[in-house]
């Protein structure tokens, strides 16, 4: 196991904070880079993560050069504000429009490579309430500095802001802890080094993204990092402190419905590799109960776990990308 | 003054251009809690924002004060304009300075009082340029910590106090409310009343006294209190706290008031009166009752033929602006106290001023900056100049 790779490949967002060296750099490879916000109704944070982007990265350091909105269907303002403050807006059953329609995250995230045209792709999640610039740059940095880096990840602090508009300092990284570290520790020791495997905020190279599938779902950052570590080891990816991010608490059922996902992504990904020998179907429903008027009822949520291919092999990718 | 006055309607669509840097330093700076004492975090941030938009010089006084100054362009030597937004606001540091951007407004805490002004001083270098302006004087942006409060503006004085040289003008910038111009200040004595009802009172627990009766007492004897129509003289009971539950007496408890007149003799003359009242009521009721001083302003004006005054009406009129003028306790006093002209001018409407939700309209933020630009500009050209 390569005990180094912590050390050699773990930065702070501090040693990024001259963008005009990212944008000579930049300029220097010749590179496009987009910025993609997938959403589901994310009404209160997606104009404050579009203007600072825009304002920081775009007006006054022109490192990036799209802002791409990718949404599963919002209910709400998100579509209009993010219109309002100039991204550029898609709703995800628009995108490929043959292909069967699905709703995720990870639909969001794959349908982007097909509308963003940087060789670059930052992915941020767009409920980020304390929203700084350093969250795309310092995720470009490795990216653009060293030339090995293919793949980046954020970690950080994870204060949780309450229903009583209090900040709680410790909390979040559940899922990671109780699920995902125990298993990358029974099969993929080298991966406990990523500090925060589920963050929701990454960016890559198009080359390495491209030739990955996605789960629809929550399960696509897990199996990005595998499926990147198995394909390319994991010398290409590098992780960035980004000090702290404020998010919305999740309560315990959401988060249980959240690690049936990742669970049963991963447990797809180390049969496919041979790690394990499953020698049954795993069912697809997540079954939860709920206390109704003195009685327990069961909350079923069917999760089938659909899975895009590497978008490469999708013609009409392949079509607009190659002309570029 | 009529060539501004012709330029400026023009600014505001194009102020508008650059909407998402003023929204980006509001909301960088104003998600930083800044509670009075406790404001570093805040001029830090303040502070960067001023250097990434490239000010010619951006440094802390030595009491700390974040300043940023854009170089003028006169050989001669033009004694700076000073503009000036107060850093603190009445929120701890606990409470979730979580802003909301929607398409026409902006709220959070502390968002008009005053986040909105620090970022719009903090955006100022940027929107110079954009609109390819050039001042003779230096401009000094300044973010004054303890301003409010128990601050006692503080920052702006110790500011004026170590700055060598003299000042041509001052703009102080408030987030709330466009259309209000504060060109003359009162005097103010901020003070509160203590009552603490001591232990080894006789007359056993029955007979006790009641904080809060003796501080109904006080009250009474204030609003019993003869003022003047001229000067113009009023108190102002403003907070009141104390005890502990329902069935228990109160064995202490608070009153904060304040003084207000345009007569420094007046306000000192009602400030000796309550000090009476207080003194007499405790002894009566051997309770500790105590006044303490928590802030005081003498009162300063600028006359309404003042050309810096005639020329903001100006420049809010050709805005479409209504002026409203009234009173204006904050670094207004200590700049007029110091003979230095000086005017606040408010910038955007809003609600919930000082309430977690309080929210700004970003529409009218513009003309607001627009105005602010128009009257530095006025300044730069000699409106204060004269003596």
């Amino acid at each position: 196991m390569n005990h180094n790779w912590l050390k050699t490949n773990t930065f702070h967002h501090s040693e990024f904070k001259d963008i005009k060296k990212l944008v000579e750099a930049k300029n220097r490879k010749q590179l496009k880079i987009s910025l993609c916000l997938p959403t589901l109704n994310e009404e209160k944070t997606i104009a404050k993560e579009i203007i600072i982007m825009k304002s920081e990265l775009m007006t006054r350091f022109p490192l990036i050069d799209e802002i791409v909105v990718v949404d599963s269907g919002s209910t709400d303002h998100t579509l209009d504000i993010a219109k309002s403050y100039g991204a550029d807006v898609y709703e995800a059953k628009n995108i490929l429009p043959h292909l069967e329609n699905f709703t995720g995250k990870g639909e969001n995230l794959w349908k982007a490579l097909h509308v963003t045209e940087g060789d670059i792709i930052i992915y941020l999640d767009a409920d980020i309430k304390n929203i700084h610039h350093r969250f795309a740059y310092a995720l470009l940095g490795p990216l653009l500095m060293f030339d090995h880096i293919k793949y980046t990840k954020a970690f950080y602090d994870r204060p949780i802001a309450t229903d009583l508009k209090k900040i709680r300092s410790t909390g979040g990284g559940r899922v990671t802890e109780l699920i995902i570290r125990p298993l990358f520790s029974l099969f993929f020791p080298e991966l406990t080094q990523i500090i925060q495997p589920l963050s929701g905020e990454y960016a890559g190279f198009r080359s390495l993204l491209e030739n990955i599938s996605f789960p629809i779902g929550y399960g696509v950052e897990t199996s990005m990092i595998l499926d990147i570590y198995e394909k390319w080891g994991l010398d290409v990816i590098a992780q960035v402190d980004l000090d702290r991010r404020v998010h919305r608490n999740q309560d315990t059922k959401a988060l249980g419905r959240m690690a049936f996902v990742i669970l049963k992504t991963f447990i797809n990904r180390i049969e496919s590799l041979k790690k394990i020998n499953l020698n049954t179907e795993l069912f697809h429903e997540m079954i939860q109960y709920k206390l109704t008027k003195g009685e327990y009822e069961a909350d079923i949520y069917k999760i089938i776990g659909h899975e895009r291919p590497p978008i490469i092999s999708i013609p009409e990718y392949c079509k607009k990308h190659t002309q570029h | 003054m009529d060539t501004i006055l012709k330029r400026l309607p023009s600014f505001i669509d194009q102020i508008k251009e650059i909407q998402e840097v003023i929204i980006s330093n509001i909301v960088l700076i104003g998600q930083i809690p800044a509670p009075t004492y406790h404001e570093q975090a805040r001029t830090e941030i303040f502070l960067e924002r001023l250097s990434d938009a490239q000010s010619d010089y951006s440094a802390t006084s030595d009491y700390n004060i974040p300043i940023g100054i854009i170089k003028g362009t006169s050989n001669e030597s033009r004694a700076p304009i000073f503009v000036v937004a107060h850093l603190d606001t009445f929120f701890n540091a606990d409470i979730d300075h979580n802003y909301i951007v929607r398409k026409a407004s902006i709220s959070g805490p502390g968002i008009l009082d005053n986040s909105l002004g620090v970022g719009v001083l903090a955006s100022l270098p940027i929107i110079f340029k954009h609109l390819n302006l050039q001042f003779e004087s230096d401009i000094v942006l300044a973010g004054v910590p303890q301003s409010i409060g128990k601050g006692n503006l503080q920052g702006i004085r110790q500011l004026l106090d170590t700055w060598e040289g003299p000042i041509r003008g001052a703009v102080i910038v408030e987030g709330d409310e466009l259309g209000r111009l504060n060109y003359y200040s009162e005097g103010i004595i901020r003070g509160e009343i203590t009552c603490n009802v001591l232990p080894a009172n006789g007359g056993g627990n029955r007979y006790k006294p009641n904080a809060i009766i003796i501080l109904n007492k006080v009250i009474d004897e204030i609003l019993a209190m003869e003022l003047p129509l001229r000067p113009r003289a009023r108190v102002i009971i403003g907070k009141i706290n104390g005890g502990f539950k329902h069935g228990v007496i109160a064995y202490n408890a608070r009153l904060g008031f304040e003084i207000q007149s345009d007569s420094e003799e007046m306000v000192k003359r009602m400030h000796s009166e309550i000090e009476d009242i207080v003194n007499g009521i405790g002894h009566e009721n051997h309770v500790r009752l105590e006044l303490n001083i928590i802030s005081n302003l003498t009162p300063a004006t600028l006359r309404y033929r003042h050309p810096l005054v005639k020329s903001t009406v100006s420049i809010m009129k050709a805005l479409g602006l209504s002026p409203a003028s009234d009173s204006g306790e904050s670094e207004l006093s200590i700049f007029l106290a110091r003979k230095i002209p000086a005017v606040t001018l408010g910038v955007t409407e809003g609600k919930n001023v000082h309430l977690e939700n309080a929210s700004m309209k970003i529409k009218p933020m513009f003309t607001g900056i627009a105005q602010i630009i128009g009257v530095i500009m006025a300044i730069d050209s000699g409106v204060c100049d004269e003596p």
